[in-house]
């Protein structure tokens, strides 16, 4: 779930808490305060009752033991004295009880004040009733009030919450969009602040943009050491490779001394190999290639079938050229032509004897693509996601491979925009589908 | 014929040294910039081996220092660890007569030089002649008699590299880098050098015997003259 829809629930959740609460506790007191106020009437009634229980008209009916009641016109209150069994020790407890007495088909809720008291030897049993309907009615107002203001409150709350966050927490997705997400490379890194008062994300911020510095510094650092390493390794393999070269001369060299000069030559190359991988990698990956010329695809493709059109008859393959647009990218030339003779070149030594490889292009909406598949040894999923790692080899017959060959691919696709994607079943071939970025 | 041969790398000097000298040359050394500019202002030489990272500057500054001397011929070979493509661009460019990326075979840089060699002094000998073969490096022919022996590019490039090296033992991986170029993840131990040079080898049989283009078993050939 969103921050913001987080934060918006959780104040609406309270808010609905706060109102729920106060809203009973109103209904509570209210309901307590009235009754309290009713009680203290109601006592007031009984002691003015019974100091005129020898009004003429009340003691008329309690003579003649009858049960003496008194409505007043609305029913709103009334007094009923009944006598009761008599009991000589009466106290001055009084009882309120609320209960539903029934007059004439018109039933009200009473609150009830029950009282025993002794007059002439008899005791008597005085009850004076209030109606509290009003106060009902008061209580189920309330409800219908503070149901309504809940509604209101919950609507405004979440809606004014929502449109705050929102605008509270525009520059954090800011600062992920700008600074994580559309970040590829660290060299590329935007390190202009985003702009916000909230303390927070200036804090994300900063650090987002300090870990930025570091990492590409680090990436700096990596690539020079590469560069270098790879500098400072080539002058002596020159050195070790002319010795050897050197010894071979002499003419007094056993032929097993000869063979062993001659091995150690070929480990050289395969050295040299390997670090001028490394280097173009650094090179490519460091953007010390310039992207000025215009390279037609039609046209390197058909130059590397040329050079390694030998490889492709000693392994009897069948290579079909499918190529139908002449398309032309904005590029560095080696390294197009390096990317693509890599791909081609791995399609050539992972292939099986008389296989094929076949070539095709498309273009849909200004965007070319380029198809390179083959019928070779193909790899499972692993493979597929671990081929372009550095020094990633895979089991073929093929001794001479570092590694590189994709590592290589990767590099100059990163860095002339060329989406690469690699589609493959095991023993059945390989598919690689360049696709060409219109602006190159 | 004489050398300057400008490298702070003292051993890598020495070694192409011994093997120019080897093979007739008189060789010099410089180990810095400065030294170089003097021996440069004193002496011609017929070739200058120039390494490109110095310890007191660049060996381009060199090559445009003497590129602004009046009548002067030396050839310039650049030796660099440098050898991406515009490296080499940028040192052709500038006036070097070829250009070698390190580690380089010193074989090869032989032939470089014999070729700059013949390309200066516009020598007849454009004709090698081998065994009653004439090899025409300009028209890229082999000629047996007036017939011509039709070679591929390929198999004329393996040949030609062989008889520039005769009477020595050429790698396998010498001869792919050389014909195929310095290609990446080359597949040196794949034995498609060797197919070529069958094929080129049936082809000169039919005309002469060719014991003299010897296999030397799990390493490469050699012409012996």
């Amino acid at each position: 779930m969103k921050l913001q829809v987080k934060l918006a629930l959780y104040n609406t959740l309270t808010k609905v808490a706060i109102i729920l609460f106060t809203g009973l506790l109103i209904l509570l007191s209210i309901e307590k305060i009235s009754y309290n106020h009713i009680e203290v009437r109601l006592e007031n009634d009984k002691r003015e009752t019974l100091r005129d229980l020898s009004s003429n008209e009340i003691s008329h009916y309690l003579n003649s033991q009858k049960v003496y009641t008194d409505y007043n016109i609305l029913k709103e209150e009334f007094i009923i004295i009944r006598p009761a069994k008599y009991n000589p020790k009466t106290t001055s407890e009084v009882k309120f009880t609320t209960e539903t007495r029934g007059a004439d088909q018109n039933e009200q809720t009473y609150r009830i004040l029950s009282h025993y008291f002794n007059f002439k030897e008899h005791t008597y049993r005085l009850e004076i009733g209030v109606a509290i309907e009003s106060v009902e009615e008061l209580k189920s107002i309330i409800k219908k009030f503070t149901l309504v203001v809940l509604v209101i409150a919950l609507a405004l709350t979440l809606v004014s919450d929502l449109i705050f966050t929102k605008f509270l927490l525009a520059p954090f997705y800011k600062i992920i969009d700008r600074k994580l997400i559309k970040v590829n490379d660290p060299m590329n890194f935007d390190y202009e602040k985003v702009k916000t008062t909230t303390q927070d994300f200036e804090m994300l911020d900063d650090s987002i943009s300090s870990l930025m510095k570091k990492i590409s510094n680090l990436f700096i650092l990596e690539k020079q050491f590469i560069a270098n390493v790879s500098h400072e390794l080539l002058t002596p393999i020159s050195i070790i490779s002319s010795r050897l070269e050197n010894i071979l001369l002499q003419e007094d060299l056993s032929e097993g001394s000869e063979n062993k000069m001659h091995a150690s030559l070929k480990t050289l190359n395969r050295l040299k190999s390997i670090i001028n991988s490394l280097l173009l990698i650094s090179k490519v990956e460091n953007n010390q290639f310039d992207k000025t010329d215009m390279v037609m695809i039609a046209g390197v493709i058909k130059e590397i079938h040329e050079e390694l059109e030998d490889r492709m008859d000693e392994k009897e393959l069948k290579f079909t050229n499918h190529i139908k647009y002449i398309y032309s990218i904005k590029g560095n030339r080696p390294l197009i032509h390096t990317l693509l003779y890599n791909i081609i070149n791995n399609s050539i030594k992972y292939n099986n004897i008389k296989g094929t490889i076949t070539i095709n292009d498309e273009l849909a909406d200004d965007i070319y693509s380029i198809i390179i598949a083959d019928t070779g040894a193909g790899m499972d999923e692993r493979q597929i996601e671990n081929a372009f790692n550095r020094f990633e080899k895979f089991d073929t017959d093929e001794k001479e491979s570092y590694g590189l060959g994709l590592a290589i691919v990767k590099s100059i696709t990163a860095f002339h925009n060329i989406k690469v994607k690699i589609s493959s079943i095991k023993d059945k071939g390989t598919i690689v589908k360049l696709t060409f970025n219109h602006e190159g | 014929m004489n050398v300057l041969i400008v490298e702070d790398e003292k051993g890598l000097a020495l070694e192409v040294d011994e093997f120019l000298s080897h093979e007739g040359f008189t060789v010099e050394h410089a180990r810095t910039k400065k030294s170089a500019e003097e021996k440069i202002f004193v002496n011609n030489y017929d070739f200058i081996l120039l390494d490109l990272g110095l310890p007191d500057g660049d060996g381009f500054e060199l090559l445009k220092m003497l590129k602004g001397l009046d009548k002067r011929e030396d050839a310039v070979i650049i030796l660099t660890a440098r050898g991406a493509v515009d490296d080499r661009v940028m040192g052709l460019e500038q006036g070097a007569d070829d250009y070698l990326a390190k580690p380089f075979s010193l074989n090869e840089l032989l032939a470089r030089m014999h070729a700059i060699t013949r390309r200066k002094h516009r020598l007849e000998s454009n004709d090698i002649h081998i065994k009653g073969l004439r090899v025409n490096i300009q028209n890229r022919t082999v000629m047996y008699n007036d017939e011509r022996i039709a070679l591929t590019k390929k198999e004329f490039e393996i040949f030609n590299y062989l008889v520039l090296n005769k009477n020595r033992v050429i790698s396998r991986t010498n001869l792919t880098e050389h014909v195929w170029g310095d290609v990446l993840e080359i597949n040196s131990d794949s034995n498609f050098v060797d197919v070529h040079v069958k094929n080129l080898r049936k082809k000169l049989s039919q005309y002469i015997p060719i014991d003299w283009f010897e296999t030397v078993r799990s390493i490469g050939y050699r012409i012996n003259i």
